[in-house]
């Protein structure tokens, strides 16, 4: 009975924050459908002109895609750097401890115009602004933090004799690590490489300093002219990545669906 | 999720019924020397050795460059603590600190407050419902922070559509002021935080053995207490872990208050972002920072004696 | 350069495969290209095409574009010896500081012909390319004919009630309506009388909303959140095109301007200088900017190229000149904009 009573305050609970949480787009998503070029809600007039302008227009496309080029390697080197500090912090013994913890976490306290005004300096001096290759080691850095604290935690509460048994049992490091350590620390990595994803993809203040004619990414390009007026195309790129969202986790569920479904029949 | 991985019961669980930690030395998946005084000239064994690339990466990426910047708090525009003194100086650099601590620290304690029952209920759900609450919580990721603070503004200032609804419902007679205010501030920081709290407390709630509460019940514990003594313990590392990413960030936030508060509502991003960019005092910026970052430290330093923050990276011995 | 080798080995490691040596810079740019760089957004798309554009076209000249003006990014640019900006706009007491401290090339008058100019708005770096103003503007649906017409009127709070929109930084022109309020008469404000602004400012301070960014003067004015703001013109203009209850009232506004720089050690300084020379006259170019951008042009027989519909909505025109207040002084500004900006930050916080 109470429990029932918990579980419905719960729900309501997440319906409110859901209602709260989504809200915004609620006003986005029609205002994308504006014909006005200022932001106005409810819009008077209706076109697709900011969808239009978001396909015909090169430079909305060329900082998308350097945007998902970026925050896709990002993903992979600060999940491998990441994971490896997590293990490294949680079961080993370093003297320095403290202070690579530290270190690791400094990229987060450090103010980004700060951080953006530092690695502009250095990057000028080796040529590395307006690179693919420039934003991949400056945002790296910037996303290791959140693989190595969601990893570290998942190891945190993680019992190491599995491990030992697995491996009392004839399974090799490689094995174990595979099919026992990582499926247990998996949603930690997976919350690591997701926040480092979106960390370079919505970056605004560092990118800024390391954008140029040669390369720019998607949020400096929604950022340009700010500060006299927003170009509404922002309105069309948010609801046409929240559509992109939406449908990969509904396929998605759906494939876990149909994966559990096979399950369950083979298992019968 | 497989619930046959039992997760280690924690010092502060009640350890009935469960063993006695046998404290195993690190296993051979990283094959760490062996323990002796030779490693005494080491930093490090194997499993430590993992976290030097990143460290060696930070340094030369981040560090350095860093560095130099930080140098000119002490020599631009002349040598010696001026800087730091500037800042003593005036009273609006230290209200402004003391206002982005305090606000960082609310927002942290309100995702908290949701997040924890969200990310509870996201682990019970079935799969389906799970990934409806996993994409609500992660949309505000996929919607500029400039149109997001623009579109909260439309909905809740005076004259927005919230206000208008109730007003011509006649269950308000004047507009209820939420934003250009604090409440603006809480609400739209909220909701970008959010994520970073409820990824990782799912991620570590997921890994718990939901059998050791029907243990403790089973007992005779009470489900508010088993809850309370079993779960929510278990559960710390991913308080710390979200909490830590929560309030450091929050830090560093200057947009969205700019955008949705009031004007007292300014936080120390927003000050070095003008001293950096409008007033070129790159000396004054990075003594801002420093100062920031030493509050920072310490702060965390105070707090991981209470909320046990070292959970994150140092496993019980 | 331990710093440059180390950062390739890492690049190795992380097996990315871009290379380093097409990464932008001085390096890049060949003899003929310029970088233009300005606020960004539509109003730089005008700017460049009307005046930057058909020139480049005629001398074969290639033209780049980055935005939005950043000083941080200037200023290190000038530092590390690596100049990629070629054409900056910039706001005018940045370019009297920057140009005190070396950050910025000198025009060469041989080339650049300043005399058709103002000469107010020129110093020894940088010439105008806009001028816009700092007037009241005001909802139509809430304020008709009836309307505050001078700064006085738009501190007075009974007789006009409503929030009132002012820009959150402190040289757009909110000390320079306070003292006016406060009856300072307009030729005698300068030197600003900083404490009397915040005490004027103080008596309205909780009917004061803050906007930052152009879209959101309209989006008060128009909602009637805060049916009075004190705006730039060009905006609240384009606003009342597409159909806002908008407007803007020309009396007692602040003429403010931006200029364009070059920052010392561009490698293509002298393409950049002969681009300045031919803007200077380039009244076609200047006309057809207006046009598109509501800003008003720097020469002023450009004027003589404008449709009447237009001309009554710019601070320039003869009719609405001779209704303004001051031009914004922003020798005085540069030389004590680190102080006052301080007191305004204590002032917002307190």
């Amino acid at each position: 009975m109470s429990r029932l009573l918990v579980r419905g305050g719960l729900v309501t609970l997440a319906v409110l924050t859901g209602l709260v949480l989504i809200a915004p787009v609620l006003v986005i998503i029609p205002m994308s459908f504006s014909d006005s070029s200022f932001l106005e809600f409810p819009p008077t007039d209706w076109s697709f002109r900011w969808y239009e302008n978001f396909f015909s227009d090169p430079s909305w496309r060329a900082s998308t895609l350097s945007s998902l080029k970026i925050a896709v390697l990002v993903t992979i080197t600060a999940v491998i750097l990441g994971t490896a500090a997590a293990f490294g912090l949680v079961r080993g013994r370093l003297r320095a401890k403290a202070a690579v913890a530290g270190l690791v976490i400094a990229p987060l306290i450090v103010p980004y115009v700060i951080v953006g005004l530092a690695v502009y300096a250095a990057a000028l001096q080796v040529g590395l602004t307006q690179t693919t290759l420039g934003f991949v080691l400056v945002h790296t850095a910037l996303g290791v933090p959140f693989v190595t604290v969601n990893v570290a935690a998942s190891l945190a509460s993680f019992d190491q004799r599995l491990e030992q048994a697995a491996m009392s049992l004839g399974a090799s490091p490689l094995t174990t690590f595979l099919r026992v350590t990582l499926p247990i620390i998996a949603p930690g990595v997976a919350a690591g490489a997701l926040f480092a994803f979106i960390t370079s993809w919505d970056e605004v203040v560092v990118s800024l300093f390391l954008s140029g004619p040669e390369l720019t990414t998607l949020p400096v390009q929604m950022w340009s002219g700010v500060r006299v007026a927003i170009d509404p195309t922002v309105t069309a790129v948010s609801s046409l990545l929240l559509l992109f969202t939406i449908t990969a986790f509904a396929a998605l569920g759906v494939a876990r669906l149909i994966r559990n479904r096979r399950l369950a029949r083979s298992h019968r | 999720m497989s619930s046959s991985a039992t997760t280690a019961p924690d010092r502060r669980a009640p350890s009935r019924g469960a063993e006695p930690d046998p404290r195993p030395a690190p296993p051979g998946a990283g094959s760490p020397a062996p323990p002796g005084k030779r490693r005494r000239f080491f930093l490090t064994d194997g499993w430590g050795a993992l976290a030097l690339p990143i460290a060696g990466y930070l340094l030369v990426v981040l560090i350095v460059p860093l560095a130099i910047v930080f140098a000119r708090s002490f020599t631009d525009p002349t040598l010696g603590l001026g800087n730091y003194a500037a800042f003593f100086a005036s009273p609006i650099y230290t209200d402004v600190l003391v206002n982005t601590f305090v606000t960082a620290i609310t927002v942290t304690l309100i995702t908290l407050l949701i997040g924890f029952p969200y990310a509870y209920l996201m682990t019970i759900a079935p799969p389906v419902w799970r990934s409806v609450l996993l994409v609500v919580v992660l949309v505000p990721f996929w919607t500029s922070l400039l149109v997001r603070s623009f579109a909260l503004v439309l909905l809740l200032r005076d004259t927005g559509a919230i206000n208008e609804t109730l007003l011509s419902l006649g269950l308000i007679s004047d507009p209820i002021t939420m934003v250009r205010n604090f409440t603006g501030v809480l609400i739209g920081m909220v909701q970008v935080m959010l994520p970073f709290m409820v990824l990782p407390l799912y991620a570590t709630m997921r890994g718990i053995d939901r059998r050791l509460l029907q243990a403790a019940e089973g007992l005779g514990a009470r489900p508010a207490f088993a809850f309370w003594r079993v779960f929510v313990p278990l559960s710390a590392a991913g308080v710390a872990a979200g909490s830590l990413l929560v309030f450091i960030q929050s830090l560093g936030f200057y947009i969205t208050p700019a955008l949705l508060g009031g004007p007292d509502d300014v936080m120390l991003g927003e000050l070095i972002v003008q001293q950096v960019s409008t007033v070129l005092n790159w000396g004054f910026a990075s003594a801002l920072a420093a100062v920031l970052l030493i509050v920072t430290l310490v702060l965390l330093a105070i707090a991981s004696r209470f909320i046990d923050v070292r959970r994150i990276f140092w496993k019980e011995q | 350069m331990t710093f440059k080798r180390k950062g390739v080995a890492l690049a190795a490691v992380a097996m990315v495969g871009s290379s380093a040596a097409c990464g932008g810079g001085a390096a890049a740019e060949d003899s003929k290209t310029l970088t233009v760089v300005m606020w960004g957004g539509s109003a730089q798309e005008a700017h460049v095409q009307s005046y930057v554009k058909p020139w480049a076209e005629v001398n074969g000249v290639e033209i780049l574009q980055d935005q939005p003006t950043d000083y941080a990014k200037l200023r290190a640019q000038v530092e590390s010896g690596e100049v990629s900006w070629g054409i900056v706009e910039v706001e005018p007491n940045f370019s009297a500081t920057a140009c005190e401290e070396g950050l910025l090339e000198k025009i060469d008058t041989e080339v650049v012909d300043t005399s058709v100019l103002d000469p107010q708005f020129v110093n020894e770096c940088a010439i105008p390319n806009l001028q816009y103003a700092f007037n009241i503007a005001y909802n139509t649906d809430v304020f008709g004919e009836d309307h505050p017409t001078t700064w006085e009127e738009f501190f007075d709070t009974e007789q006009f009630p409503g929030k009132r929109g002012f820009w959150k930084y402190v040289t757009g022109g909110i000390l320079e309506a306070a003292l006016l309020a406060d009856g300072v008469p307009a030729d005698e404000l300068y030197p600003l009388d900083v404490d009397r602004a915040f005490e004027k400012l103080d008596t309205i301070k909780d009917d004061i909303v803050f906007y930052e960014t152009g879209d959101q003067q309209v989006q008060l004015l128009a909602s009637g959140e805060a049916p009075l703001v004190q705006a730039w013109n060009g905006r609240v203009f384009q606003a009342a095109q597409q159909g806002q209850p908008v407007a803007n009232e020309f009396n007692q506004h602040f003429l403010s301007y931006d200029q364009v720089v070059i920052p010392k050690g561009y490698p293509n300084a002298d393409l950049a200088m002969e681009w300045m020379g031919h803007f200077v006259t380039d009244l076609q170019g200047q006309a057809a900017d207006t046009r598109a951008s509501a800003y008003a042009p720097v020469n002023d027989k450009a004027l003589e190229l404008l449709e009447p519909e237009i001309l009554e909505e710019l601070p320039t025109s003869e009719e609405n000149a001779a209704k303004r207040a001051t031009v914004i002084d922003y020798d005085w500004w540069a030389e004590n904009y680190d102080a006052v900006s301080e007191r305004f930050n204590e002032w917002l916080a307190s």
